[in-house]
Order: C-alpha cells, then sequence, then structure tokens
C-alpha cells in the first residue's frame, strides 16, 4: 500500500501545491483539513475534514503548513492518533517549540523553516569549498539573480552564503564584505568576498558563488527553476519520515544520505 | 636530496610544463623516452631513455601524461621499480585501471583524472550531492569542454565526476554519453556532453536538475600549469611512500603513511 498523506490546511497556498505534488511522488492523498466555515473549494474527490484528528487517523504522515496558532492543538491531534508530522509554519513561539518536542517523544516530527532540499545543502558545500582553497589563492565572489520587483540587494540568502564563508575562513563578515561595486574603488582587497546583484524579469532566484585563483575558478550555482521546490521538499521529507521512530528531525537529517 | 623525475611525454602539453617545474633543486628533471622517429625537439639536458624500464632506473618518480593505450605497457614495465609512478593519463581504460591497480601492489601510484586542487574539492562536492538529492528526482549530467586536439570524449575528469556521484548514492548508473537521435533519457541516468575547441585548457560542469531546482558546479582550469603543479606536489608526496594505490585526495589531504 502506497504511503497515505494528509495536507493541514488544504486551502493554503502551499496546501494546494501539495495535491500534486503527493500524486507526483506515487503516495496517496488521504486528504485535508479545511476551517469549519472555509469558502474555498477542494478539487472534487478529495476528503475534507474540519478536525486535525480524523485526518490523522488516516494518514501515515501530515504535511502542516498552516499557523503559528494552532501548532499546539495540532501536534495533541496528532500525537493521539500517532501520526508522523512534517511541520513547515513559520513564526513559532518557544510554547509552540517545547509543543513539537513534546509531541517528537511520540511520534516522529520534521520541522523546516525551507524545505529546498539544495538551500538546505548550500551552507555545508560553501563551508567544504571556503576550507578546502586556501584565502590567500581564491578570491571568493557572490553573484544572485531576482526578478524585477525585488527592492533589496544584495539577497538574504547571499549575504547568508557570505557569512557562511567568511565563518569557515575565520574572517569578519563586515570587514571583508564587499556590497556592489560603482566607481574608482582600486584593486581588490586580499581576502574580500564581493557582491553582485542582478535584477531582471521574473527569475524566481539564483545565487553563485566564485572561487578564482591565478589557475583555476569553482563555480557554484543554486537556481529555483518553479516555486513547488517548497512543497516538492515536504513531500520529501514525508516520504523519509514515515520510516523513522518518534524524534525530533530537520532535514539536513533527510539530506545525510544512505547510512555509512 | 633532490628528487630525481622521469617524465613519460615530456613533449606533451602537461608534460613539458611539468619539465618546467623541475628547478633543479629539490626536483630534477631525469629524463623521458620518445618515440621512434619522433621529430619533437629536446629540452635542453634532457637524457632520453631506450625504454620506460631503463628511465624508472634512474628516477625515483615517473611522471606519466601519456595516452590512455599505453597506460598497460607502462604498468608492466614500472611495476618492476624501483621508482615511484604519477599518472595523469586521460582516457583510460577498464583494462587499463586494472593494470594500474595490479602495479600498486608492487610500487608506489598516485593515479588522479585532474591533478588540480579545486578539481579535487569539486569531487568531494559531487560526490555529497549525489549522496543528499535522490537520483529518482534529480537528473545528474556532465558537461566538458576541452581544446580542438583533444582527442578523448567524454574527458577523465568527467567521468571521475560521475563516479564520485554514483558513489555517493550508493549505487552505478547507466552512462548516456553522446546523446544522438532518438535518446530519451533513462530514470536515473549520468549524461555526457562533450564540447570541443579553442584552446580551452579545460572546464568541467556537474548539473543536479530536479523538476523545480538546479544545483551546478564548474570547475575551469585557467592555466594549465595548475595540472603541472599538482602533479609536481603528487610528486614529492610519494616519494617514498609504501607500494598502494593514492589519489589526489590523498596528496591534497597530506594524508601520512
Amino acid at each position: 500500500m502506497s504511503l497515505r498523506i494528509g495536507i493541514a490546511g488544504i486551502t493554503g497556498q502551499v496546501g494546494r501545491l501539495l495535491i500534486d505534488e503527493i500524486g507526483r511522488a506515487g503516495a496517496t492523498l488521504s486528504g485535508g483539513t479545511i476551517r469549519p466555515a472555509s469558502s474555498k473549494s477542494v478539487p472534487p474527490g478529495i476528503a475534507t475534514f474540519t478536525d486535525l484528528e480524523e485526518l490523522a487517523a488516516v494518514s501515515d504522515v501530515v504535511i502542516d503548513f498552516t499557523h503559528a496558532d494552532v501548532v499546539i492543538p495540532n501536534a495533541r491531534a496528532l500525537t493521539a492518533k500517532k501520526t508522523a508530522w512534517v511541520i513547515g509554519t513559520s513564526g513559532l513561539t518557544a510554547a509552540d517549540e517545547a509543543a513539537m518536542q513534546a509531541a517528537a517523544k511520540t511520534i516522529p516530527v520534521l520541522y523546516a523553516p525551507s524545505f529546498a532540499p539544495t538551500a538546505v545543502l548550500t551552507p555545508e558545500l560553501v563551508t567544504t569549498l571556503a576550507s578546502s582553497l586556501p584565502t590567500a589563492d581564491y578570491d571568493v565572489e557572490i553573484l544572485e539573480t531576482h526578478h524585477k520587483h525585488k527592492v533589496d540587494a544584495p539577497s538574504g540568502v547571499a549575504i547568508a552564503v557570505g557569512k557562511h564563508i567568511a565563518k569557515a575562513r575565520g574572517q569578519v563578515f563586515d570587514e571583508v564584505a564587499v556590497l556592489g561595486r560603482s566607481g574608482n574603488v582600486g584593486p581588490r582587497k586580499p581576502g574580500a568576498i564581493g557582491f553582485g546583484a542582478i535584477r531582471a524579469g521574473e527569475i524566481v532566484g539564483e545565487t553563485s558563488v566564485f572561487f578564482l585563483s591565478d589557475d583555476e575558478q569553482i563555480v557554484l550555482t543554486r537556481r529555483v527553476l518553479d516555486r513547488s521546490v517548497y512543497s516538492a521538499g515536504s513531500v520529501f521529507a514525508a516520504r523519509w519520515l514515515a520510516k523513522k521512530p518518534p524524534g525530533f528531525y530537520s532535514m539536513k537529517d533527510v539530506l545525510q544520505g544512505r547510512e555509512r | 636530496m633532490p628528487i630525481r623525475v622521469g617524465i613519460l611525454g615530456f613533449t606533451g602539453k602537461i608534460g613539458a610544463l611539468c619539465v618546467g617545474l623541475c628547478d633543479g633543486k629539490d626536483l630534477v628533471f631525469a629524463g623521458g623516452v620518445m618515440r621512434p622517429g619522433s621529430a619533437k625537439s629536446l629540452p635542453p639536458g634532457a637524457t632520453i631513455h631506450a625504454d620506460v624500464a631503463s628511465l624508472a632506473k634512474a628516477s625515483d618518480v615517473v611522471v606519466d601524461f601519456t595516452h590512455g593505450s599505453q597506460v598497460e605497457a607502462h604498468a608492466k614495465a614500472l611495476a618492476s621499480g624501483p621508482a615511484a609512478w604519477v599518472v595523469g593519463t586521460s582516457g583510460v581504460s577498464e583494462e587499463g585501471r586494472a593494470a594500474i591497480k595490479a602495479a600498486s601492489q608492487k610500487i608506489p601510484v598516485v593515479f588522479a583524472a585532474n591533478f588540480s586542487l579545486g578539481m579535487n574539492v569539486m569531487l568531494a562536492l559531487a560526490e555529497r550531492l549525489g549522496s543528499a538529492l535522490p537520483a529518482e528526482s534529480y537528473d545528474a549530467e556532465i558537461i566538458d569542454i576541452f581544446h580542438r586536439l583533444k582527442v578523448d570524449a567524454p574527458s577523465g575528469t568527467a567521468e571521475e565526476i560521475a563516479r564520485a556521484v554514483m558513489r555517493g548514492r550508493g549505487e552505478t548508473a547507466e552512462w548516456e554519453i553522446g546523446r544522438s537521435g532518438h535518446s530519451p533519457r533513462k530514470p536515473g541516468a549520468i549524461g555526457f556532453s562533450s564540447l570541443r575547441g579553442g584552446a580551452v585548457a579545460g572546464e568541467n560542469t556537474l548539473m543536479m536538475t530536479s523538476r523545480a531546482e538546479q544545483t551546478v558546479l564548474t570547475h575551469k582550469v585557467g592555466n594549465p600549469r595548475v595540472y603541472a603543479k599538482g602533479a609536481m606536489q603528487a610528486v614529492r608526496w610519494v616519494q617514498g611512500r609504501k607500494p598502494g594505490l593514492y589519489s589526489m585526495k590523498n596528496v591534497v589531504a597530506g594524508d601520512a603513511q
């Protein structure tokens, strides 16, 4: 029997994307929860529930992108039915986190602020590059490309990548970051981390890290091709979590790869 | 004591750069072997040996940047020692790899498809991507771009990247090399495209693409001396080691015996 996945908040933005994603992954959609007075429609043939516990009873895993307000009752509903819980809700309080941790004693719980697999991997990959390639020989530049509607630069992702690199090289980020060059800026300073920002069209998001020496270049690029990357990642996580014993997990655990 | 470095393929591009890195102080060029009738000019002071076995006798380490078809003969000649062997030849067949392995029972051998530091870091990342990203959702494609004179395809480095991905996945994959005609992608396969032109010193790319995201890792050589430098780093490292098959990973990590 294929894995039964339920969607908490099936009429939400991510919830709607998950309907297709679960089918694509070869799992069975066991249904979704809706608010009691919801006027939003759900595609025909999908079971809907107003009570999460009823959905949990017919699911092996529930994927939850609802609201921080309902984390504590959700934890109660899922532990009551011993159903695994993948949660991507943002804006959690300390009490919410405690409720997730408590639930993890009874059921497998996976919490992630982002489910895009390579976004989760990127910090590790850039840290490997920065610690293997000597700062004296390899100049680091970061280039990010986003849609024309984005107003801030460099992107938060680019800055985060720069901070991971600075940390791996034993540098203070604010001392070495060059956030956009203009005019007679003089020659590149040794050890600098330079940034470039491109704004064009409707590009979802792209970040490249360059390590440049006199003799060679290494470039690592990550590109989002479709916004469904987040929902796809949560289904991937659900399939992984279904086989796990009770405990509190993250996307890092999912990406640890095969047992070595 | 300086290390005596014999160089097979010393008139070739990388071989000649290796000769140039033998400064006569800690690295001394011990000569090479020349094909009968070769019209190539010799570097000043070069000693030409009659065959590979006699070059080995005059060397501490033999560096080999020749042709994949010669690897088995070189392995046989070098196995009786006393020199260590640093092999950077591209286009080595399965039989060639087996011959290298057999020789490494008797002499220390460093075998690498690519001697650059950056490429060896890239291979580590390729293995990690293979272990993290499931083969059924992430298609692996490898592109190599080299100068117009390169004769083998895909590049030895491109194949090495594919092996790293397969190690990470923990399973072998079908290789789709140079697609042409009706050739739909098989699930889990690794695809290869080789471009040749100009004087490109070497560019290898790994793409891991899912329906929704893509990670691209590219290594470009700006100056081929990066290979010669890495080979000389391997020479210094392998000198005096126990027999065994080593990789650039060991050299870069500065592994002890």
